[in-house]
């Protein structure tokens, strides 16, 4: 396991961007991607703390605002500073930060910042450099502009739902299923971080800020493969399979049980199998004694193969029904037979080859006098590393850092601050 | 940081003009990661082979009717590869290689998807490119990555969200897990393709260094699963256990209170058939508060059995989610899907239509005014729609930079007029089968190019 002060000391590939950050759920998760690798990401909170920290999972199953793990996993090395921009001495406070920031990730309802007299314009002033980037549920304009959303209504309109959920055969009335974790958030954080990079490399050459309009809608419908390709093409939508892509035709299925209880996801049968890959598949079936037919010559022929589709979901069905899922997905997977376990996370949690990669990290808590294991990162960068530098901020931790240390603000004024209930 | 060779013409929507991409990407992920550095304005150069085609130039799904099928006339290869040139190349020719060696050493960003390894094996793995080109960026997209034990293990977009736990956050309890509709670790890992190499060129920004970044596909998806690994990893809560995934609602009925990683816990919050009881007649509602739902009771019409105290609470809505649920539907199934949406969010409860693929490109009032869609002009096509960027940059809209390449499109232009290639050195290559396979039959624009080359 890797810690959290990794002995190699290069700085990550986002050092000396500064990052404030105004986001809840919308985009706390680019703040997140960023901070991770080594941004200066500054989370502005309400005083008393943001909304996210009352999400769950806690601590122990103790709700209270330091203990949200949702808001540890997606606030992690970020500073946080607590601060109310409603208020004129927090507003003046934090016009003073935006002049040193790079960015400011924000996620009010469109046109808020602006209304308070905190928008691009005003901000950029005395920052041409600065780069706002604003991430809402549907942009800054048009006619659903003020529609409220959650993750479950995003996913619904933005495509996800009508192609996940099950086959008639499998339950007859099974409702389109919004696939979980909170993925509306993700798919627009990923967008936003590709716009923000996009004006950062800008910026490098020009010194050049701009504003950034993020639209999690369009994000969304960006996000379901060949479903919009499908309907260009030929004017049919997809329909709702088990495990499986959404399809306009009746495809076999892929994901079968094992005698173990777990499920292994195949790829599509026939896509992909050609007459010497069958002989390798059917002769490790024949082994168990379930091969079927499927070591006939007769397979050697494509056109037999593709209209064989079926014939070969259920015989591989039977096969799978026979053995454990460890045997069927690293079986197939050493036959080079690009299949998956359907794990959770009682398989992921000290799987070696991640451990290999050193994907699993140990976070400092201090506060509890505690480490916890955290996910890593999706890519390893061999010049510049991907790391978590600290827990997410407690309500206000680097209030004194940030407004006294780097600001200048007097002891006094920062007292003067947390009377008027600016920080 | 680089020298600037924009000569102060650089526009902020289109940040990448000038930087030069080698994209040997195949399939979905790798190719959604490098259209949208085209997107952002790079050339994106992509390296093909018509003997081992890209999959998705074989995808007989989204042919339209009355087009010739071809390697050029899939609808959804053109989404993919959109703003693209294309190069058709036989990197395993000795003289192939060596061209593509030419074409890194006058490329910012290399990008591949191929299993662990294979660029090594041709002899272009990271330490081959960094002597082409010292500053070189080269993004892997592995299913399991370069390093680790298994990184010979393969994936397509459903196996990788398989092992990566996202499946099986998806789904009704008690039955097996729905997962995903179609490859979202294809649309996913190919943001992180994106994202990483916009990252690692900033990088070269801030130092002059390039660097290698090594992606891994599945593990992608284990990064958007954080809340329910911290939940095992801290809390020991086992995912397998009663009532989880708990389908479109925050908690399945009778299953104790838990939170599910989507969010806060909340009721109403599910799917609700609509007026006309078609395959894609829904709309889903949350409501995340009591007042929310107090508001929804006069959306409904105040009917009685919404006004027992039993609901009042989100406890009690919790636990008589079912009764609650129906009398909810008895009122959606009376509306249409956007009228709806209309009539609850104008009074300001949370309410959306469940849209299909047809209703995201017909229907979507929302998607129509911020010009999702683009027709650009396609060889094979005619004009199709292509989708444009979810963001504004500097108030613009960010459209695809163009059609994608037919295979081998741009291969003289390329070899020609950026490598310095002579005719005759062109021509010798199509005799040797370089540039195009000796045994496959050349399309019209490849005869053309090579007869143009031959003046």
């Amino acid at each position: 396991m890797t810690s959290t002060n990794t002995e190699n000391n290069l700085p990550g590939p986002l050092a000396g961007v500064r990052v404030l950050e105004l986001t809840g759920e919308h985009a706390q998760f680019c703040g997140k991607l960023m901070a991770d690798l080594g941004a200066d990401v500054i989370k502005i909170e309400p005083p008393g703390g943001q909304e996210t920290r009352k999400v769950g999972p806690f601590l122990k199953d103790e709700e209270h605002l330091e203990r949200s793990l949702y808001f540890w996993h997606y606030n992690t090395s970020k500073r946080g500073l607590t601060l109310d921009i409603t208020l004129p001495e927090g507003q003046e406070v934090f016009k003073k930060l935006a002049a040193t920031a790079t960015l400011i990730l924000e996620s009010f309802p469109a046109g808020y910042l602006p209304s308070i007299g905190l928008g691009y314009e005003a901000l950029s002033e005395n920052n041409p450099g600065l780069i706002m980037c604003s991430v809402t549920p549907f942009g800054q304009d048009g006619p659903w502009r003020d529609y409220k959303t959650t993750d479950l209504l995003h996913l619904g309109a933005g495509g996800q739902m009508a192609s996940s959920g099950y086959d008639v055969e499998d339950i007859p009335d099974a409702p389109p299923i919004a696939p979980g974790g909170g993925n509306a958030w993700h798919i627009a954080s990923h967008y936003a971080y590709i716009g923000i990079m996009g004006a950062l490399y800008h910026r490098d050459f020009t010194g050049e800020g701009q504003y950034i309009d993020v639209s999690v809608h369009e994000a969304c419908s960006l996000t379901t493969e060949g479903a919009i390709a499908i309907y260009l093409s030929t004017g049919d939508v997809v329909r709702r399979h088990t495990g499986r892509h959404a399809s306009v035709d009746m495809s076999p299925g892929i994901q079968h049980a094992t005698n173990d209880g777990g499920f292994i996801n195949t790829t599509r049968s026939g896509s992909n199998l050609t007459p010497a890959r069958i002989k390798v598949l059917a002769s490790w079936m024949d082994e168990h004694g379930l091969a079927d037919d499927l070591l006939d010559d007769k397979y050697q022929d494509l056109k037999v193969v593709e209209e064989a589709g079926q014939h070969f979901a259920d015989v591989l069905k039977n096969f799978f029904a026979n053995m454990p899922l460890v045997e069927a997905y690293e079986g197939g997977q050493e036959l080079n037979f690009p299949w998956g376990a359907v794990r959770t996370m009682e398989e992921i949690m000290g799987d070696p080859h991640l451990e290999d990669r050193e994907f699993f990290v140990s976070v400092e808590h201090p506060e509890l006098g505690q480490e916890f294991t955290y996910p890593g990162g999706a890519a390893i960068y061999n010049a510049s590393p991907w790391r978590i530098t600290r827990r997410a901020p407690l309500i206000g931790e680097h209030n004194e850092e940030i407004l006294g240390g780097e600001l200048g603000i007097s002891k006094t004024g920062l007292e003067a601050l947390q009377k008027t209930g600016a920080i | 940081m680089q020298a600037d060779n924009q000569n102060g013409k650089r526009r902020k929507d289109k940040p990448l003009e000038g930087v030069r991409v080698v994209d040997f990407t195949w399939v979905r992920a790798g190719p959604w990661a490098a259209r949208w550095l085209a997107t952002l304005g790079a050339e994106v150069i992509k390296v093909e082979w018509p003997e081992n085609m890209d999959m998705l130039r074989l995808n007989r799904f989204t042919v339209p009717p009355g087009v010739e099928p071809g390697p050029n006339s899939t609808g959804q290869f053109a989404d993919t590869n959109a703003g693209k040139l294309g190069l058709s190349i036989n990197v395993r020719h000795p003289k192939g290689l060596d061209a593509i060696k030419s074409l890194i050493s006058v490329s910012d960003v290399v990008i591949e998807n191929f299993s662990s390894r294979i660029m090594s094996r041709w002899g272009l793995g990271y330490e081959e490119l960094k002597k082409l080109r010292p500053d070189v960026v080269y993004v892997s997209m592995a299913g399991f990555g370069q390093t680790g034990r298994q990184h010979y293990f393969g994936t397509m977009g459903p196996a990788a969200q398989a092992l990566s736990g996202l499946t099986h956050l998806s789904g009704l309890p008690g039955e097996q897990p729905a997962g995903w509709g179609w490859s979202y670790l294809d649309d996913t890992g190919g943001m992180y393709g994106a994202m990483c190499a916009l990252t690692a060129l900033k990088h070269r920004n801030n130092t002059g260094q390039g660097q290698h970044v090594d992606l891994s596909q599945m593990i992608t998806g284990i990064t958007l699963t954080g809340s329910a690994f911290l939940d095992k990893s801290i809390n020991g809560r086992e995912s397998r256990r009663k009532g989880y995934p708990p389908g479109n609602r925050t908690v399945w009925p009778g299953a104790p209170v838990m939170n599910n990683y989507r969010g806060p816990i909340a009721a109403p919050h599910n799917a609700y058939r609509t007026l006309g009881g078609g395959y894609n007649d829904w709309c889903v509602i949350a409501c995340l508060s009591d007042d929310e739902w107090t508001t929804l009771i006069e959306v409904l019409g105040s009917p009685a059995w919404a006004k027992d105290s039993k609901f009042s609470t989100l406890k009690g809505r919790l636990a008589n989610q079912d009764e609650m649920d129906k009398g909810i539907e008895e009122w959606t199934s009376t509306l249409a899907k956007y009228e709806l949406a209309d009539v609850c969010q104008a009074a300001g409860v949370r309410a959306m239509p469940v849209q299909s693929s047809e209703d995201r490109v017909e229907n979507d009032p929302q998607l129509r005014h911020r010009g999702m869609f683009t027709e650009v002009n396609h060889p094979m096509l005619g004009d199709w729609k292509f989708q444009g960027a979810p963001f504004r940059l500097d108030g613009n809209k960010i459209a695809v930079k163009g059609p994608p390449p037919m295979i081998g499109q741009h291969t003289t232009s390329i070899m020609g007029d950026l490598l310095g290639m002579s005719n005759a050195e062109l021509l010798e290559g199509y005799d040797e089968g370089v540039f195009w396979p000796e045994t496959t039959p050349k399309f019209p624009y490849v005869e053309q190019a090579i007869e143009e080359a031959r003046k």
